[in-house]
């Protein structure tokens, strides 16, 4: 599909996003919203890959292009960087560390309940 | 003469090149370290100091630029929806190590944020650090935190995560490829997928959607329990 309606659709989407992320009565950010309506349009097939690839790949092939801007404003902020800048990277490293061990562990040990439970009903099968 | 750099077009033009320069220097270093985003933003506060260009100026393209910050984060489905097949297989496991490494994610930044004894302002900066850079941004601004220090943050997670995650694999003994997907996505966003590829497609793709998984779940953990 050709690239302007590619375009219409993502940002339809996430101004439907900013719509419903004023009526809620919780901040949640419109983004997100505009994430999830996205994914249930695709998945009810209501809108097929085609209608959003070309535009979607520019988005998130360049991603990190659109966050210039907003990382050049640590430049009015540079003082509190500087004063806070051992416990930012402590913070930063260690709290990595422990969500990718938390993460990959709870994934690794549900994997093994799950053949387990999965290998039981079939052992369960075969009884029967 | 300053006043020519007034035009949105002379911030745009400033982000397209120096992004260009950060891509082909990360293709030539090979390192995470080498990451094109840190390049181009040295390279523009470099540019702006050295001519004595003010901010705002840079900032009246860099608003346009912002402006695709939210189409860039819905797009993230699209990468959910292509491995749509792989999810509903594993959705529990990714559901729940998503869920726990947020949880672990935010505990441990408000425990060590109260231990440094950081004031609120940062805290709420640092916060959502672990997911990818536009909705952390958006959890960071609307908690009263200040975006650029919150992408410094993210950044660091991402190049920290992608840097030590062989030795992370080990040390948690993550023989499993969608265990070391998960982790990644969840951990280090964008940065640690680019890593996660390298080991593998699985890990690749787990990673991609855990991105988007973790997004979530972490902003509902946030509402829970900052705001």
């Amino acid at each position: 599909m050709k690239i302007m309606l590619q375009i219409g659709i993502i940002f339809g989407v996430c101004w439907i996003g900013e719509g419903i992320s004023m009526l809620l009565p919780f901040p949640f950010p419109s983004s997100v919203i505009a994430m999830i309506i996205l994914f249930l349009l695709l998945l009810t097939k209501a809108l097929k890959v085609d209608h959003i690839r070309l535009k979607a790949e520019f988005l998130q092939k360049n991603m990190a292009f659109f966050f210039i801007p907003a990382s050049v404003g640590i430049m009015e902020n540079f003082d509190l960087l500087k004063e806070n800048v051992v416990p930012l990277v402590t913070i930063a490293i260690v709290s990595t560390v422990l969500t990718f061990g938390a993460a990959g562990m709870t994934v690794k040990y549900l994997m093994r309940l799950q053949e387990k439970l999965r290998g039981g009903k079939e052992h369960d099968r075969v009884d029967v | 003469m300053i006043e020519w750099t007034s035009s949105a077009l002379f911030g745009i033009l400033l982000c397209i090149f120096t992004y260009e320069i950060g891509l082909w220097i990360n293709k030539k270093a090979k390192t995470p370290l080498a990451n094109p985003l840190i390049i181009s933003v040295i390279l523009v506060i470099a540019i702006l100091q050295i001519f004595g260009i003010p901010l705002d100026n840079f900032q009246k393209g860099g608003d346009f630029i912002n402006m695709f910050l939210a189409p860039a984060t819905a797009a993230l489905a699209l990468s959910v929806y292509s491995q749509w097949e792989l999810l509903k297989k594993n959705w529990i496991p990714v559901v729940g190590g998503a869920l726990v490494g947020s949880a672990v994610s935010l505990g441990s930044i408000y425990g060590m944020s109260k231990l440094f004894g950081l004031d609120d302002v940062i805290t709420a900066s640092l916060l959502p650090k672990s997911v990818t850079t536009p909705i952390a941004m958006e959890l960071s601004t609307e908690a009263g935190g200040i975006a650029p220090l919150t992408v410094a943050a993210v950044m660091i997670s991402g190049i920290g995560g992608a840097m030590f995650m062989p030795f992370l694999i080990k040390l948690f003994r993550l023989d499993n490829p969608v265990a070391q997907g998960v982790a990644s996505g969840t951990a280090s966003h964008a940065i640690g997928t680019s890593k996660a590829l390298q080991l593998g497609e699985t890990q690749g793709a787990m990673s991609g959607i855990s991105i988007g998984v973790a997004g979530i779940l972490t902003v509902v953990l946030h509402l829970i329990f900052f705001s």
